[in-house]
């Protein structure tokens, strides 16, 4: 994922990438937001977090390690 | 940047026999132990339990839930969890 590199623009995968082993937030496309820390991802964004706070219409969770799918992931953001 | 990092793939292989929530996306929860899960994320669950807000529905011995197929249809949309305390 790293060879993606060019002097001019930045890939939101690369962008990703950088984020690995930070704190982020990730907003899906129901309600319902995750943070924690980014443990890894694929080219799906299928996403690796630990240490989570899930919080949706119901409450927040907390939550060890998950996956969680790409399909649902609208924004991607560091915190 | 690679501080220990976990692809989803070395994930699931390794929580393969834990016991795992799988989230459908209408919010349904199927809680049991993780048989096996393939590259399309279809997961076997053994000895599960149905929860719909936290309420038990049902129980059922095995479970196959039909993950993605390719990039957008999917049936349920998963979201697996690792469950260290339940």
């Amino acid at each position: 994922m790293s060879d993606i590199n060019t002097d001019s623009e930045i890939l939101p995968l690369e962008l990703v990438d950088k984020a690995i082993g930070s704190q982020v937030r990730i907003l899906l496309i129901n309600d319902r937001e995750f943070e924690g820390t980014l443990v890894g991802f694929d080219e799906f964004v299928n996403v690796i977090l630990s240490d989570v706070t899930e919080t949706g219409p119901e409450g927040t969770i907390h939550r060890d390690e998950m996956l969680l799918t790409g399909t649902t992931i609208a924004m991607f953001v560091t915190v | 940047m690679s501080t220990a990092r976990v692809d989803p793939s070395e994930f699931l292989s390794r929580i393969t026999g834990e016991k795992v929530v799988v989230k459908m996306r209408d919010g349904t929860e199927c809680h049991g132990a993780l048989q096996s899960i393939d590259g399309f994320m279809n997961v076997a669950l053994e000895n599960t339990v149905g929860k719909y807000k936290g309420e038990t529905t049902k129980t059922y011995g095995d479970v196959f839930i039909r993950g993605t197929n390719g990039k957008y249809s999917l049936l349920s949309s998963i979201l697996l969890e690792r469950l260290l305390t339940l």
